[in-house]
């Protein structure tokens, strides 16, 4: 059990320390972007680096064709033995379309629900710091109108209209009665 | 009696490759699960659609007579596997064919020229040319991450080794790819 948790931690603080180590290598660093700006032998190395990340993408981004998949499937079945080839499933892969994954069809609504999660934030924080200042102002008035009645009264009326442990609210019948004595 | 004999084992023969048949269903099942990945990947080392079928169709012949007709233990990572081997053979084989061909035309030195630099197709052309040329297991890793896009878990349960090593190992063949593609480009 005690091995079990010492791995978890493990696999967890290697994550924690290969986020930092990117972060702290991070090729638009300062630090970095200084040296590279002085040290010809990096500089060669930087575009190499760019050249081989620049290659990768250009082979990622070229299209197939749309009946490839058709084509490699019906090739592929051509050569597999004859019952295989009968069979129902066969005609679906003769037939078949690349799809794009999950995530990529969800993608195009990302920035859609982006948007959303971003109001629904701005409402909560709002809501949240409108009530808050509410209760502020409310507890800060109260305050003031103690002190009021403090300095008119006495204290002990006061704190007998505003009581510590109902947290400064004021029953309606003391307040009758204390403008009564105030007038 | 002997004319008997082999008709009886060749109608043995045909009803025990039916049946071995039937149970090869499978197949037909790995080939609409992981196919699209497959073909991406192909495409994605090869960049010639002849070339991606003909790869495609090898790993599955492979596939179907693996161990007498036997389903492999790791399907996912058995065709990952042998589609690679089999697409980098064919890549070096078409390496090797146009350096013969371009020796036979142009015996002087290779011409370089910024617009060449910037030429797409030269681009992935040298990037192809030094994949093939990395060592097995590094090259195995560079494939299914960058160019299948699968997860280093994925390629870890693949190639049998950990996560963790495949990150070093990318790293590692990145290094050697930024030396080799910087010194074509000093060529």
């Amino acid at each position: 059990m005690t091995g079990i948790n010492k791995n978890n931690k493990c696999r967890r603080i290697r994550g924690w320390l290969s986020e930092a180590t990117s972060r702290h290598f991070d090729p638009e660093a300062d630090w970095l972007q200084n040296h590279i700006s002085n040290c010809p032998r990096c500089q060669r190395r930087l575009v190499s680096y760019g050249k081989v990340n620049l290659a990768l993408s250009v082979i990622k981004s070229q299209p197939h064709k749309l009946d490839l998949l058709m084509c490699a499937n019906a090739q592929a079945i051509g050569v597999l033995k004859h019952s295989l080839r009968k069979a129902p499933k066969t005609r679906k892969l003769k037939t078949m379309l690349p799809e794009p994954k999950l995530l990529e069809r969800c993608g195009k609504y990302a920035h859609s629900a982006a948007n959303v999660a971003a109001c629904i934030a701005i409402l909560l924080l709002t809501k949240i710091g409108v009530f808050s200042s509410m209760d502020m102002f409310q507890t800060q008035g109260q305050k003031v109108i103690k002190q009021y009645y403090a300095s008119r009264v006495g204290d002990d009326l006061a704190d007998e209209i505003f009581p510590k442990d109902t947290e400064l609210s004021v029953h309606p019948k003391n307040l009758v009665s204390l403008r009564k004595t105030l007038s | 009696m002997f004319g008997k004999t082999v008709s009886y084992g060749l109608l043995w023969d045909f009803a025990v490759s039916e049946a071995v048949s039937e149970d090869q269903r499978w197949i037909l099942s790995t080939m609409l699960k992981h196919g699209q990945e497959l073909i991406t990947m192909l495409w994605r080392i090869l960049g010639n659609e002849q070339d991606v079928c003909d790869a495609y169709q090898d790993t599955f012949l492979q596939l179907a007579h693996y161990e007498g007709g036997q389903k492999p233990e790791h399907v996912k990572a058995y065709i990952f596997r042998t589609a690679n081997n089999v697409a980098i053979s064919m890549l070096r084989r078409r390496i090797a064919d146009r350096r013969r061909l371009s020796t036979a035309i142009f015996t002087g030195k290779h011409i370089t020229s910024p617009a060449k630099e910037l030429d797409s197709k030269y681009l992935q052309e040298s990037l192809r040319g030094c994949i093939a040329q990395l060592p097995e297991h590094l090259r195995n890793v560079i494939t299914l991450r960058d160019l299948a896009e699968l997860s280093y878990t994925q390629i870890g349960r693949i190639l049998g080794i950990s996560a963790a090593t495949a990150r070093v190992y990318r790293c590692k063949a990145l290094q050697i790819l930024t030396m080799w593609m910087g010194k074509e480009e000093e060529k």
